[in-house]
């Protein structure tokens, strides 16, 4: 248990006002108070990468993040990439190299590769893989979403 | 049940008041390891004291006397990049930029991983090689403690209650200084299993290990060999011994005593080569 706290959260472009218990994550608070289940919740611990969002612009992980500590902070989930019913280049990109498999860790490494190409126009594979590296798919490799990385780069800056 | 109460003072003796009046207080830097091991229920504190807005423990500033300031809360990703660090102080730079991954580097601080004192974290080897100080701040003010003093055991610091890490200090450093952090781990963020911090320039030698003891492990004679050998192979398998009777590693997942000691020669060698090679480009 712990005292609730009311706290301005904005996601992606909008002001939420929240009443949140102070050890509640982001994660937690983007899920269950929010609704946007984008944000993968799986280990909690910060080292899967599914819950992975911007946070000021900087990938970071919502379950090791406290909700309160962030007032006014701006917060990007994979909910706020798509223009309406555009999909971001990078989400695009992952659909058309068949990047998806069950789908569970793509919120978090069409973040985590939003940012990366946000910083480098055009990354080599290894800096595709270094990036990616703290993002765990389980279902079976990597190769694809490289692929798709590399497609949106491409894609982005011809 | 009680509930978890949640502050975020703008002043630091605010911060100090609540955390030494209160001993299941806990504060809050950029959370990397506080919210993991709340969210595995190995903590509940009584209450949250974040530091985030405290101006006093931010910023990294060069003083007068060519020594470094970093305030705590400085994190992980901006000193891998940072244009502060020259001469043996990019030892520190280096560190950070092996910290887990990009997420928690954007998130985690110098200060948090300082005083949480985890025995195969990144900092602490490079701290105790850079003969750096931490600035502490307590009830009773501000003291500075020396890194080989500040680190006593697994998870264990110099700090009393109600103290935090306000700085680190990184003592003046000679701009022809070459530097290398070699860590070596089962993948990609994981935490050391062997990881060496080396720094050299003309009249010194200065190489820590972490991850093979309960505290960053340093050795003079393994230095003296160093020096009075110029590097050779011969001296740095000398040195190498030294280092290797002084640690005190355990076995654990990420790899038994034996292999560890095993590993101190070929990282030690590899740590100091690739230091040299970066001195000659």
């Amino acid at each position: 248990m712990s005292e609730r706290v009311a706290v301005d959260l904005k996601v992606n472009g909008t002001t939420h006002r929240v009443s949140v218990p102070a050890m509640r994550t982001l994660m937690a608070v983007l899920r269950d108070d929010l609704g946007l289940t984008g944000t993968k919740n799986a280990c909690d611990q910060g080292v899967c990468g599914s819950c992975t969002v911007l946070i000021d612009g900087a990938p970071a992980r919502a379950c090791l993040a406290l909700a309160v500590a962030l007032p006014g902070i701006a917060i990007t989930t994979v909910e706020g990439l798509a223009q309406g019913d555009t999909l971001s280049p990078v989400q695009q990109a992952f659909l058309d190299a068949g990047a998806i498999q069950c789908g569970f860790c793509m919120p978090g490494m069409i973040i985590q590769a939003t940012a990366l190409l946000a910083e480098n126009k055009r990354p080599s594979e290894d800096d595709i893989r270094h990036s990616i590296s703290g993002n765990l798919c389980r279902c079976s490799g990597y190769t694809k979403v490289i692929e798709a990385i590399s497609l949106a780069a491409s894609r982005l800056t011809p | 049940m009680t509930e978890t109460r949640f502050h975020a003072p703008e002043r630091l003796e605010d911060a100090i008041s609540l955390l030494s009046a209160d001993e299941d207080a806990r504060p809050l830097a950029g959370g990397q390891t506080l919210v993991a091991m709340l969210n595995a229920d190995l903590l509940s504190p009584s209450q949250i004291i974040s530091l985030h807005r405290i101006k006093a423990l931010q910023g990294i500033e060069r003083r007068a006397d060519g020594s470094l300031r970093i305030g705590a809360m400085t994190t992980h990703a901006v000193l891998a990049r940072s244009g502060d660090l020259r001469g043996a102080h990019r030892l520190l730079g280096e560190a950070a930029g092996r910290i887990g991954h990009e997420a928690i580097r954007n998130r985690g601080t110098i200060g948090g991983a300082v005083a949480h004192a985890d025995p195969s974290a990144d900092y602490p080897p490079v701290l105790v090689a850079l003969e750096a100080v931490i600035e502490a701040v307590g009830p009773k003010g501000k003291r500075v403690i020396p890194a080989a003093e500040f680190f006593q055991g697994f998870l264990t610091t110099a700090l009393n209650l109600g103290e935090i890490v306000s700085a680190i200090i990184l003592p003046p450093s000679p701009a022809e200084a070459c530097t290398h952090y070699e860590k070596f781990a089962r993948v990609e963020g994981d935490f050391a299993t062997l990881s060496v911090a080396v720094a050299l320039w003309g009249g010194g030698v200065r190489i820590a290990l972490g991850s093979v003891g309960p505290v960053p492990v340093r050795s003079a004679e393994a230095e003296a060999k160093l020096f009075a050998g110029q590097l050779s192979d011969g001296a740095i398998k000398e040195a190498s011994a030294k280092l290797v009777a002084a640690s005190d590693p355990i076995d654990d997942v990420r790899g038994s005593a034996d292999y560890r000691r095993l590993l101190i020669p070929r990282l030690v060698k590899q740590a100091i080569r690739t230091a040299q090679a970066k001195d000659a480009r």
